[in-house]
């Protein structure tokens, strides 16, 4: 009996050597050897785990479809995750581990421009390239272009403070609206975003009537509220994409005011939120790409809602999304994982991501704003979200 | 509609809600004599018990109420027993342990609810008076105040609170004379509690709920209770009414942002003229 195992063993080995080697026609497997490993550093903890946690769900989607697509270069995509807490010292530390100790070959992140802005730092010094989905202060290129040796390996896929002014600007100008109001967060890219909408509005002679910035210690929307509704905008610019969002348009409504609310994203992109929020006016928000705007789109939307149970808000998802898959296409055209090598090829080419096609200027920027890449506008009905941009014609 | 009378009724309305979660930290301060560092995770599971009853379809606040004093009780007095009784002569060690209690339920809550804001429906407001809206949750956390504050007044007046008023003042007089005041101090400790989901229930509709959203009102209500003295509850009431007019009066007339800085500036003067609280300007205390 043991003479029989011995002889057929080596047929049996090389029979499931066989099968292994023909069975990957229907099922596409990362490849085996040394892992891609990639850093994803996301606040996950703190007041800003809400975003960081659909940051990196939508990071693990896109390494899961590339893994099932047989990984990048043969390789299997290892995500290596980082919690920042929503801190500059703690997002800083985490890259330096993750890139001198893990030897990550790139980064995906972070999420606030602040903390964006201390990784760049690290991750060039260690020369790791940088893809930031989100943060959109303009510090980040200014960096780019300034020190073009030195931080050469940054590049952002997320739409920049003026580039995202500009697409809202383009909506509501063709709206055809003349007065407007922006509130918003006191924070810093939020002021600069309303200050670059009101030069994008000025050039389309919209004028801004009402301006606050509220503190999220003590927001005070009543009074917001109130004040914005005596200075009669007819639409509001709503500049917060957290979960004071929400409280904020419950106070203006339940005041009675009946202007549009046009939201930057964030949480009012939320099925969830929007369901238990008054319509009896028009809700806008802005998104980087909506279910239905293009087969890609409604592609991810769909394995995203399956895998996670609850529809992508359009940002905070959906541009780390991109901002992975654009990286696994570039090292994949480059053709080795060489930093120097996927910079020049990110520089050159034109990668298709579910929001349109990005291509990237001399400050590596992503393009937005053209024909191939210009975001959505949706507008929340009873039934769901409806694209009102690009497209729409006026109110 | 008149801005001005608008932006007062709901200063009002901002006060109460100060007052609400005031009225159980004040509790803890004036008998168990602790700073509650968890005091705002009460009022976050609250919020996250009307939320899940919401989502069940019991929109019923009482309903809400009901399930979440009962079940913030039983923690409170859990916490109570277990942790504060025994470290409570090391002031640190309470602060400390309370915060971690606090940012444990901010994890657990991000397990159990995810980290993304939930929000339950507001529904409309409860009626326009000469064009000035009166906000449901606004007057709903008036009343809950009002009637929170005078119940723990009358209950500290009558012959049931007598203990409780007797260890606030005199803590060796009451152990000396043979009350259990161990247990009067989780007890305490769990109504308070009780009182902060409670306030959390009541004020769900009209904020966006995620898991930290306590520490804003824990850090208000601190201001309040320490500004106004803790021993008298008419004070406490006056003070959160107070500051929440000047709030939003300031950010109506200057900017938002001015109604933070507004409020700790009148915080700071208070406190340098009175560092006792303003109660020490008031007859009579109630413990």
């Amino acid at each position: 009996m043991r003479r029989l195992v011995a002889a057929c063993l080596p047929g049996i080995v090389f029979a499931l050597a066989a099968l292994l080697i023909l069975l990957p026609e229907g099922w596409p497997q990362a490849g085996t050897g040394d892992p891609l490993r990639i850093g994803v550093l996301a606040p996950l903890s703190g007041p800003f785990a809400s975003g960081g946690s659909a940051f990196l769900q939508a990071v693990t989607l896109a390494a899961e479809q590339a893994n099932s697509e047989g990984g990048v270069l043969g390789r299997r995509v290892e995500l290596l995750v980082a919690d920042t807490q929503g801190r500059v010292d703690i997002a800083r530390s985490e890259a330096m581990r993750l890139v001198s100790r893990e030897k990550a070959f790139a980064l995906v992140g972070a999420y606030l421009s602040e903390e964006t802005v201390g990784v760049i730092e690290v991750a060039s010094a260690g020369k790791a390239v940088v893809i930031v989905p989100v943060a959109a202060t303009a510090e980040i290129t200014d960096h780019v272009r300034r020190e073009y040796d030195r931080y050469r390996y940054v590049f952002r896929i997320g739409y920049s403070i003026p580039q995202w002014a500009e697409m809202m600007a383009d909506f509501l100008g063709r709206q055809g609206y003349t007065r407007y109001a922006f509130v918003g967060a006191g924070i810093r890219w939020n002021r600069e975003l309303s200050r670059e909408l009101g030069k994008a509005l000025a050039r389309r002679q919209v004028a801004l009537v009402y301006e606050a910035f509220y503190s999220s210690r003590n927001p005070a929307f009543e009074s917001v509220a109130v004040a914005v509704a005596a200075a009669a905008p007819e639409v509001l610019v709503l500049g917060d994409p957290g979960g004071n969002a929400a409280e904020f348009v419950k106070r203006v409504r339940e005041g009675g005011a009946t202007f549009p609310i046009l939201s930057v994203g964030g949480t009012l992109g939320d099925a969830r939120i929007a369901a238990t929020l008054p319509l009896s006016a028009p809700l806008y928000v802005q998104a980087a790409a909506w279910k239905g705007a293009s087969p890609a789109a409604t592609r991810y939307a769909e394995a995203f809602e399956r895998r996670y149970g609850y529809a992508p808000v359009g940002y905070s998802d959906t541009l780390p999304y991109d901002a992975a898959m654009i990286l696994f296409q570039a090292i994949r055209a480059a053709g080795r994982t060489d930093s120097d090598a996927v910079v020049k090829t990110l520089e050159a080419g034109a990668f298709p991501g579910i929001a349109g096609t990005y291509r990237f200027d001399s400050s590596h920027q992503a393009e937005w704003g053209t024909r191939e890449l210009r975001g959505n506008v949706i507008r929340w009905e009873p039934g769901g979200a409806r694209i009102v941009y690009p497209g729409s014609k006026k109110r | 509609m008149l801005p001005f009378a608008q932006v007062l009724l709901d200063g009002l309305f901002t006060g109460s809600t100060y007052a609400l979660i005031a009225a159980g930290l004040a509790l803890i301060l004036g008998v168990v004599k602790v700073v509650n560092l968890s005091h705002g995770a009460f009022f976050s599971l609250g919020a996250y018990i009307a939320y899940a009853l919401s989502t069940k379809g019991v929109s019923n606040p009482a309903v809400a109420v009901l399930l979440a004093c009962v079940i913030a009780f039983a923690f409170g007095v859990f916490l109570g027993k277990s942790f504060i009784n025994p470290v409570r002569s090391h002031p640190f060690s309470v602060a400390v342990g309370t915060l971690g209690f606090a940012i444990l339920f901010e994890q657990a809550a991000q397990m159990l609810w995810g980290p993304h804001p939930v929000s339950i429906g507001a529904g409309p407001p409860w009626a326009v008076v000469d064009g000035v809206v009166v906000r449901r949750w606004g007057a709903i956390s008036l009343i809950a105040s009002t009637v929170i504050l005078l119940a723990i007044a009358l209950f500290l007046h009558s012959r049931f609170g007598l203990p409780v008023k007797l260890i606030a003042e005199e803590e060796e007089i009451a152990e000396s004379v043979g009350m259990d005041v161990e247990k009067i101090r989780y007890l305490t400790f769990g109504f308070a509690s009780a009182a902060a989901a409670a306030a959390g229930v009541l004020l769900a509709p009209a904020t966006s709920i995620t898991p930290t959203m306590g520490r804003v009102p824990l850090i208000l209500s601190l201001i309040v209770v320490i500004a106004s003295g803790m021993e008298n509850i008419a004070a406490i009431f006056l003070l959160a009414v107070g500051l929440g007019l000047l709030s939003n009066v300031s950010a109506y007339l200057f900017s938002p942002q001015w109604s933070y800085v507004s409020l700790l500036s009148v915080i700071c003067l208070l406190l340098l003229l009175r560092p006792e609280g303003l109660s020490a300007t008031m007859p009579g205390r109630d413990y």
